[in-house]
């Protein structure tokens, strides 16, 4: 027996601009959806959850992170509910619910305050970065090589919740899978995002400028996170394998990322109709990110590692790398991209504990 | 009009020797494919009596008529016979061609060997055309004994009846006095009105029911045709249709008669009473029904809803209570019979309600319960659609898991096994519980009996026929308005009642009412007056024992009697016959299909 929950909607409405009250349970978004293969039951059945309510159900399920908003569900809506926003919404509000420190939640329903923050952080590093007396490159060294440290635990917390609200509380157990087939479908579909091409009429360009930020985006983050450039110190060849790296990583999210940018200012696809400041705190961080490692880089390679201006990107370029590890990777948007492969791996979990052949304690 | 014979022409017709013509349809190939419709024709040809038989395509097309026309006029025939379709088919058109020719129009008989043959025998048609050919000479026996009749004609009093002063008697008054049929309207209750003075905004022009009410009043008293008697009870309904006579006491207690040439029911409905323990009613408090929630939404503060004094933060609406219901599951009314009808209103109401309660009330939770949402009526879905918007949430049931209600001493748990949530068992929470209780007519049982009207198995007045003749009871001369017809919202009663209306005045445009003549004849020279043919009879004053010159007779009264028969099959002397179908007639019949070869 479960209560009726009407705040449970007041609650994720906040997260996004839908209207499933309108929803009168007809099954068109169900019917369109290239997710709804097997119990068709998708997207329809956690509108109705949320309708009435059902937050055990709303907070265990993966399939939110299987659909990549390719906004048929919401074209066919006789009652214009937008389903597809609703998706977007609630994969804000799993993101906010999954996160131990709460942060998310108030960044997502306080946007500005995330974007001021970053600003100022921004400001503030600039500044002192600018005030050090001492060697940059050095200090940068151990800046990036905190990252991967900071970035562990913050993303730790999120598995962990993720996991005991996936499987640990529905399945009432310890539950994993080692089969390899499932450990690599979940890195397969983490990096090509093949899901996208289940879209009925494939949006080609969006796939490729997600398929451009993903790939560029995890250059960016391996070449700092490993501290592969120190261009204060060294002087790349262009061609080198790491400028090509660097010329990939930089170029990819910049077109990527433009092109995203400019669908969200034309609202031409449902996809982008509607965007939430925090979206657009995405892509221009994004977007700032692959800039100035590009033109650190560049100066780099054209002027060499003494460049007074190299220098001064430099700390720019640290500047935004601290704030985007710092502000925007553990909360809100960018924990999308870490969601989407483990919610497949959650789904093999769950399958196979049905089959009664998991792993479990 | 069919009935406007010139008498002279149908008594030369008598008077002349009969001369019969038979014609065969193919109806398309509909006949002909199986009855071979030209051996039917020359084997008419030579049966004693018949002056000509032809067969055609399409006996009904103007062509068809034509040829029986010219054979009337060129041929002196003056008896027809056609085999053909159904007589309830064309049996109308053809008497109407042999009244254009100027003969008598019930000088005619139709043979159906469509329906009875071709239809029925595809697989024979020897046997078939056989069959064919005998039920047409029958028909020739039967039309060559057939005597001209005339339609009946009854003198009418030129005013109509309105049982019941509500929305559909008000209605029906006004349309018939705008036709200029003068109306009395008859109403038990102290006022006009009826279910309108419960009312509160109604659909779909959201005037106040009380705002309607007075323009249909301001109406009714400005019309000097219309007569209102309120507080009136009526205790006597006798008569035929021309000359009802109503006698009812007065709400002074003096007696008064209305003779009326039509009766209009408009006698309404009544709200379901749910019984004691309904989903919780008349045990838990904070369990009302729909018509409660209208008068409490009329009265209530704006800012705070209120029931009994607490304020009411939420409320689950229960749909179909006293509809639909399911024999073995509901616990049936005092006939023993369930309301397994849909009362139709009920949903589009609840969700007009519950859409005012949102505007006035907007934080107000509202849940609502159903089987299936039928909001059948032209934009009626809009106000589920503005609803479902505005945060109404809706649980749906199958028909044998009904809500089950615990109330506690605040508040209502109502447990669903929601068909929308994959059958989970859900708890809803609700301060008020509103039970959307459906329509029952009113209870008009004396009337039925005195009025000898069709009641249908849900105790609604019954029309003829739901398309051909909607608004009409069997019974000539009274008509149904309204919500005693069938569960109806005001507009469809308005159309009702309109309709009604512009049918009594139709019935009385002359001052006398034609009649169909198959009625009972009594042969005086032949009854003995033993009175064995009243007690048969099902038609109260139909058929009577009187005395004319010292003999006991039996004497019937055209306007009253249907021409069943009842009495020609009791009489030990043959002394009674229906006009049109007598014994002759059918002995003759009878002794044509019996012949052999």
């Amino acid at each position: 027996m479960t209560r009726v929950n009407p705040e449970l909607l007041e609650e994720i409405r906040k997260y996004g601009a839908f209207d499933i009250s309108a929803c009168f349970n007809c099954g068109n978004c169900t019917a369109v959806c290239p997710l709804a293969k097997e119990d068709a039951s998708f997207p329809r059945r956690l509108i109705r959850c949320g309708q009435v309510g059902l937050e055990d159900k709303i907070i265990s399920a993966v399939e939110p992170w299987h659909c990549y908003y390719c906004g048929e569900c919401s074209q066919t809506c006789p009652r214009e509910a937008s389903p597809g926003e609703y998706m977007m919404a609630l994969r804000r509000y799993l993101i906010a619910r999954y996160d131990i420190t709460g942060i998310s939640k108030i960044f997502y329903k306080n946007s500005y305050l995330q974007i001021s923050l970053a600003a100022g952080l921004f400001a503030a590093l600039v500044v002192l970065f600018n005030r050090y007396t001492g060697d940059f490159g050095a200090l940068a060294a151990k800046i990036e090589m905190a990252f991967p440290v900071y970035v562990t635990l913050a993303l730790g917390g999120y598995v962990l919740n993720m996991y005991r609200h996936i499987i640990v509380k529905p399945l009432g157990k310890i539950a994993l899978t080692f089969k390899p087939k499932h450990i690599y479908e979940t890195f397969y579909h983490g990096f090509t995002q093949a899901n996208f091409t289940g879209c009925e009429e494939t949006d080609w360009w969006r796939w490729i400028s997600h398929l451009l930020v993903m790939s560029g985006y995890t250059l960016t983050l391996l070449i700092s996170n490993l501290h592969l450039l120190e261009p204060l110190n060294e002087r790349y060849t262009p061609f080198g394998p790491v400028s090509l790296l660097v010329w990939y990583a930089g170029l990819s999210i910049i077109i990527g990322g433009g092109s995203m940018s400019l669908r969200r200012v034309f609202k031409r696809r449902e996809s982008s109709k509607f965007s939430h400041p925090s979206d657009w705190l995405f892509v221009t961080m994004l977007f700032l990110i692959g800039l100035s490692t590009l033109a650190t880089h560049f100066t780099n390679v054209a002027y060499g590692p003494e460049n007074p201006l190299l220098a001064q990107l430099y700390r720019i370029n640290i500047a935004i790398e601290t704030v985007w590890i710092i502000l925007i990777v553990p909360f809100t948007k960018w924990i999308h991209i870490f969601f989407r492969p483990l919610a497949i791996y959650f789904q093999h979990i769950k399958k196979e504990a049905e089959a009664g052949t998991a792993f479990s304690l | 009009m069919e009935e406007n014979i010139k008498d002279e022409a149908a008594k030369d017709n008598y008077r002349q020797a009969p001369k019969t013509a038979v014609y065969v349809c193919h109806c398309g190939g509909n006949i002909s494919d199986v009855v071979d419709v030209k051996k039917v024709a020359a084997e008419m040809a030579r049966y004693p009596g018949v002056a000509v038989a032809r067969e055609y395509a399409f006996m009904c097309s103007s062509n068809g008529q034509d040829l029986i026309i010219d054979d009337i006029k060129k041929l002196g025939v003056n008896r027809v016979v056609v085999a053909a379709c159904s007589p309830s088919l064309h049996e109308l058109t053809f008497r109407g061609v042999l009244q254009r020719a100027g003969i008598n129009p019930y000088l005619y008989e139709h043979v159906n060997i469509r329906e009875q043959v071709s239809w029925v025998h595809k697989a024979d048609h020897e046997g078939a055309t056989a069959k064919a050919v005998k039920l047409t000479q029958a028909g020739v026996e039967k039309v060559l004994r057939q005597d001209p009749l005339n339609a009946i004609r009854v003198a009418a009093e030129p005013r109509v009846a309105v049982i019941g002063g509500g929305a559909a008697g008000m209605k029906a008054a006004l349309a018939a006095a705008g036709k200029g049929l003068e109306a009395v309207i008859i109403e038990k209750a102290p006022r006009l009105g009826g279910k309108l003075l419960e009312l509160g905004k109604v659909y779909p022009s959201g005037e106040q029911a009380s705002s309607v009410l007075k323009k249909f009043e301001d109406l009714v008293a400005a019309e000097k045709l219309i007569t209102v008697h309120t507080g009136a009870e009526i205790d006597f309904v006798g008569g035929f249709v021309g000359n009802f006579k109503i006698n009812f006491k007065k709400s002074d207690g003096g007696m008064a008669q209305i003779k009326a040439g039509a009766v209009i029911m408009a006698t309404g409905f009544e709200h379901y009473k749910p019984h004691k323990g309904e989903f919780g009613f008349g045990e838990a408090a904070n369990v009302v029904t729909l018509p409660d929630l209208i008068t409490l939404l009329k009265n209530s503060p704006a800012g705070r809803l209120e029931y009994a004094g607490k304020e009411i933060k939420s409320l689950a609406l229960i749909h179909c209570v006293g509809s639909r219901q399911i024999e073995g599951v509901n616990q049936p009314q005092a006939d023993g019979k369930v309301n397994d009808y849909c009362s139709r209103v009920c949903c589009t109401s609840a969700l007009y309600t519950a859409n005012q309660v949102k505007e006035k009330y907007p934080a107000v939770q509202i849940y609502d319960i159903y089987r299936d949402i039928r909001t059948y009526g032209m934009r009626h879905e809009d106000y589920y659609e503005k609803a479902s918007k505005d945060g109404v949430i809706f649980f749906r049931h199958a028909e044998t898991d009904q809500p089950i209600v615990e109330s506690a001493r605040v508040a209502h748990t109502v447990k669903v096994k929601d068909v929308l949530t994959w059958n989970e068992e859900l708890e809803i929470k609700a301060d008020l519980l509103v039970l959307v209780t459906g329509m029952m007519p009113s209870d008009i049982k004396f009337l039925a009996s005195q009025m000898k009207l069709a009641v249908g198995a849900d105790r609604f007045l019954q029309e003829v026929h739901p398309k051909l003749r909607p608004v009409e009871a069997a019974n000539s001369g009274i008509f149904i308005a309204g919500t005693a017809q069938a569960p109806m919202d005001l507009t469809e009663t308005a159309a009702a009642a309109a309709t009604a209306a512009a049918k009594a005045a139709i019935l009385l445009a002359e001052p006398d009412i034609p009649l169909e003549p198959f009625v009972a004849v009594v042969d005086e020279a032949k009854c003995t007056g033993c009175g064995l043919c009243p007690a048969e009879c099902s038609y109260e004053g139909a058929l009577m024992m009187t005395e004319k010159n010292g003999k006991k007779l039996a004497q019937v009264n055209p306007a009253l009697c249907k021409g069943c028969g009842a009495c020609v099959a009791v009489c030990p002397v043959r002394a009674i016959d229906v006009a049109g179908w007598t014994l002759d007639q059918f002995d003759a019949m009878v002794d044509a299909i019996g012949k052999e070869g």
